[in-house]
């Protein structure tokens, strides 16, 4: 799961990850989708860029 | 003093304080960070739990969330008179229940008082397949930042000094020095160097201008001089939704208002004059 809060400035960013997956995925350029997310600092910008998300991986076991 | 907003909304604000000192200006950023409280969540009764997640990182990410307070109507537990045990003047209990395969978002979160909700909605908590279920009860209570970063109401707050940009006679317009500056601030104008209007408070203070124009030969001394006003400063508050930036400010300089106060009253008592002898803000 996508940390609520960046790690070092503590603004909220995991609402803007669901927007951010699905625009990635349509192969749009992570730039753009981050300025139009308003991720101005690139310390909120890292934490999405350097996500990954394994929660899909995990569910199997319990 | 006086305080000019350049810009102010609910989230975000920026102004500059003409007229003090370094110190006090830190103790308002200190003040604004770890002495206004919000509330958070803090215990969590967790009564099933079967996602991929441990019930300690969903407790973790139940506190991160930020939640709208209302400073009139609690008050910090150790204030209260239920003395710790949770009353409904001093915490906030929500109640969350999802059955999967579902996200469960921070607006799953029930308050028991509307007016303290999540102040974000989709904060995404936990994703849930088929058959995977969560049910907790958490319990939100007001306190500062100091104890804990989850109850900080701001997220980046700072400030710097107020730039002065000096231009000598001797500029010769060669443009190094607007070439040189990564926040843009300089322009060539009328055979002249100039700082474009509006952008004086985005200059860093890194001085690369000064360091251009001295690399084009113009003598011991640049043309340019970039310094710092020791009594003006630039504020740059932006709040995390659980309170307005506006009051964030408030309830600081309040509180600094108010532990002078008391500093001045315990000087009063130690020293036996009971005079107004009044703080320097």
């Amino acid at each position: 799961m996508i940390p609520v809060r960046c790690f070092t400035c503590g603004k909220v960013i995991s609402p803007a990850y669901d927007e951010y997956k699905r625009r990635k995925e349509a192969g749009e350029d992570p730039k753009k989708i981050l300025d139009d997310l308003g991720m101005e600092r690139y310390c909120c910008r890292r934490m999405f860029l350097a996500h990954k998300e394994i929660i899909d991986d995990l569910n199997p076991y319990q | 003093m006086e305080i000019v907003f350049s810009s102010i909304n609910d989230s975000a604000a920026r102004f500059s304080i003409t007229g003090t000192s370094q110190p006090f200006a830190n103790a308002l950023r200190r003040a604004m960070i770890g002495e206004v409280p919000t509330l958070a969540i803090e215990d969590v009764r967790i009564y099933d739990n079967t996602s991929a997640l441990f019930d300690e990182m969903l407790g973790h990410r139940l506190g991160l969330i930020p939640i709208r307070t209302d400073l009139d109507c609690y008050i910090p537990q150790e204030k209260c008179s239920c003395e710790g045990a949770g009353c409904d003047r001093c915490s906030v209990m929500f109640t969350l229940s999802v059955e999967g395969p579902a996200m469960v978002y921070s607006r799953d979160l029930i308050p028991q008082d509307p007016r303290a909700a999540p102040a974000v909605d989709g904060i995404p908590i936990v994703k849930l397949t088929k058959d995977q279920k969560v049910v907790l009860e958490a319990r939100a209570v007001l306190n500062s930042g100091r104890v804990h970063a989850k109850w900080q109401p701001t997220t980046t707050c700072g400030f710097k000094n107020y730039p002065i940009v000096e231009i000598s006679d001797r500029c010769d317009a060669c443009g190094q020095c607007v070439e040189e500056c990564p926040r843009g601030i300089l322009v060539v104008k009328g055979g002249r160097v100039t700082v474009v209007e509006g952008r004086l408070e985005e200059c860093s203070l890194c001085r690369l201008c000064e360091r251009a124009c001295l690399n084009t030969g113009i003598g011991e001394e640049p043309a340019i001089r970039v310094r710092s006003d020791d009594s003006r400063f630039i504020f740059v508050v932006e709040g995390d939704g659980s309170l307005p930036v506006r009051e964030i400010v408030q309830r600081a300089l309040l509180y600094l208002k108010s532990q002078s106060d008391e500093l001045c009253e315990k000087i009063g008592e130690v020293s036996g004059v009971t005079g107004d002898e009044e703080e320097n803000e």
